[in-house]
């Protein structure tokens, strides 16, 4: 992810790859040291990386963004995950399959919807206003069907 | 069930707000879709979160058992709306290590109850309360958890193994009734004590006719030692306890004798009592047989160090808990200077009394600086001139050091008794 949002602007590839590099430094160090509390500012620090290529860059809508979102999704989850067994238990196999497959779920989804951000984006007369709003509305639908979902019978 | 959200979901919350703002102030989209997945992971966490319906029960399948053997614990786990993940973890005390996975996490499917087994090796004596049980279940994201415990507790026993010990201290004076111990007196019995003169009243099967005739005068006849019952008091002196990192000290060590010599006194239909000396007094009357042996090592299970500054003394004990004629076995570490003068009491008193030192010596670290080495001879001279009253009260004084065997000092003892008896006024 880093490497992509340095190879979009060369020109500014060291400073995208030191607030980057300052990021995955600070993740490194959660994991490490297990201090959860910092897990959001890794994740702010990489994401600013990505935000600076992205306005330097120019205007134009870059398609990869959705696969960025996902990636940093994927990398606070399994810095969560890494931290949620600090104390060493001895999980069984369908605990672990489970959590694989709902964080697999969830990655997908979201990949899906940050694609549907986009290409929404990208249609002739939308507004970002209007994308905001249809992606906080996705994101609901997706919340209560979730729910509904889960409700004991 | 105390629930706890993850401080993730406040986090993703938060980053999917700042990925929105920034979108809208910068007029970027790709801020938006950055934002997207983690409004949706925190949506998503929200909505999984349901808290389950937890059932545990707990169960040993024994509440006895001897140091080095295994206990099993049978943990069963059950939900009505099921769980993606359940932590169980069953608090231990140290004497106890689990020879299976603790905690473990388990899934539990809707209304299917979990069982599952914990091996328990008991490494030290000691009485303890198992349970409840630690359990947390978590959503499938682990965003919200809920804690709590379940199950009931469990008492487990685990007792000191005995001692091997070759020859037992016999007191000097038995008691009236019948026993292993063959008695000074003389009686009916097995053991041939004596010949004397014929008395009226004396059964026909007790002439020696032998003598008789070879001594001529009249008929002698046979006198017999009596088999007796003793009584023995265990005297524990537990003012202070000395031990090492280990958890070895001289309160272990005194248990440990305790046991093995009740255990073996009772085996051989003695009356053994037991006198807990210390911050907290306590007592058992001499009895025998196997209820007072549990009775007995039940005691020295819950046997604890209790700071107090009181004044005590032997007069506080009822008469019933040292009876006349017992051995008084004092097993202790001549630390207390209130211990150490109950017992020079008892012994004036009359009491046929053994002191075995539970030495600290073992277990004090040694001095570092030339001050610590002076008080600590100091110390250890001081033991000695307290040990060389004893000696002079008559009363046997052995020392007891970590890792020989109790028959040791038993032996000693002995070889002391057989030289010196008590003087009586």
């Amino acid at each position: 992810m880093l490497a992509y949002a340095a190879s979009r602007e060369p020109r500014l590839a060291p400073l995208v790859s030191g607030i980057g590099a300052v990021g995955a430094v600070l993740l490194a160090f959660v994991l490490v040291r297990r201090t959860d509390e910092l897990l959001p500012w890794a994740l702010i620090l990489l994401g600013s990386a990505y935000t600076v290529s992205l306005l330097v860059h120019g205007s134009s809508v870059d398609g990869g963004a959705p696969l960025v979102a996902a990636g940093l999704l994927v990398c606070a989850e399994l810095a969560a995950w890494s931290l949620d067994e600090r104390h060493s238990i001895a999980a069984e196999r369908a605990v672990v399959v489970a959590r694989a497959a709902a964080l697999g779920a969830l990655v997908a989804v979201s990949t899906a919807a940050s694609g549907l951000i986009v290409a929404l984006s990208l249609a002739p007369g939308s507004g970002l206003a209007w994308t905001v709003l249809g992606a906080a509305a996705s994101v609901l639908v997706v919340g209560v069907a979730v729910r509904l979902a889960r409700r004991p019978v | 069930m105390t629930r706890i959200v993850s401080p993730r979901l406040a986090a993703y919350a938060g980053l999917a707000a700042i990925g929105l703002l920034a979108g809208l102030v910068l007029g970027r989209v790709e801020l938006i879709a950055l934002a997207a997945p983690f409004a949706l992971a925190a949506v998503a966490g929200a909505a999984l979160a349901r808290e389950p319906d937890l059932h545990a029960t707990l169960a040993l399948d024994r509440e006895r058992a001897l140091e080095g053997e295994e206990v099993t614990a049978t943990i069963e786990l059950s939900s009505a709306s099921g769980a993606d993940r359940v932590d169980v973890l069953l608090q231990l005390p140290r004497a106890l290590r689990a020879g299976t996975p603790n905690p473990r996490s388990v899934r539990l499917a809707p209304g299917e109850p979990r069982t599952f087994e914990l091996s328990l090796q008991c490494t030290r004596f000691g009485a303890f309360v198992l349970g409840p049980l630690l359990v947390r279940s978590r959503d499938r994201l682990g965003f919200t958890s809920w804690e709590t415990r379940l199950g009931g507790r469990e008492p487990l026993r685990v007792y000191p193994n005995v001692e091997a010990v070759h020859a037992l201290l016999a007191p000097y004076e038995t008691q009236a009734y019948v026993g292993n111990q063959v008695s000074r007196a003389k009686s009916e019995g097995v053991e041939f004590a004596d010949i004397r003169n014929w008395t009226p009243g004396d059964r026909v099967r007790k002439i020696n006719w032998r003598a008789s005739a070879r001594r001529g005068g009249g008929l002698l006849v046979n006198e017999q030692h009596p088999e007796r019952n003793t009584d023995v008091v265990l005297f524990l002196d537990t003012f202070v306890d000395v031990e090492s990192d280990d958890d070895r000290g001289t309160l272990d060590m005194t248990v440990r004798a305790a046991t093995s010599l009740a255990h073996l006194y009772l085996q051989r239909r003695d009356r053994v009592g037991l006198v807990s000396f210390g911050g907290y007094l306590s007592w058992l009357t001499p009895a025998s047989g196997t209820k007072q042996l549990y009775r007995i090592v039940d005691s020295l299970l819950q046997m604890n160090i209790v700071l107090s500054f009181a004044a005590k003394g032997v007069e506080i004990l009822p008469p019933r808990a040292l009876p006349p004629k017992a051995l008084v076995l004092a097993l202790s570490p001549l630390l207390d200077q209130r211990s150490a003068a109950a017992l020079l009491d008892l012994r004036a008193r009359g009491f046929d009394l053994v002191v075995i030192e539970v030495s600290p010596v073992p277990f004090v670290r040694p001095a570092t600086d030339e001050l610590s080495d002076l008080s600590y001879r100091l110390w250890r001279l001081t033991r000695e001139s307290l040990r060389a009253r004893y000696e002079q009260a008559g009363v046997p004084v052995v020392e007891w050091v970590d890792g020989v065997p109790l028959n040791v000092p038993l032996e000693e003892v002995a070889a002391f008794r057989r030289h010196a008896r008590p003087a009586r006024a």
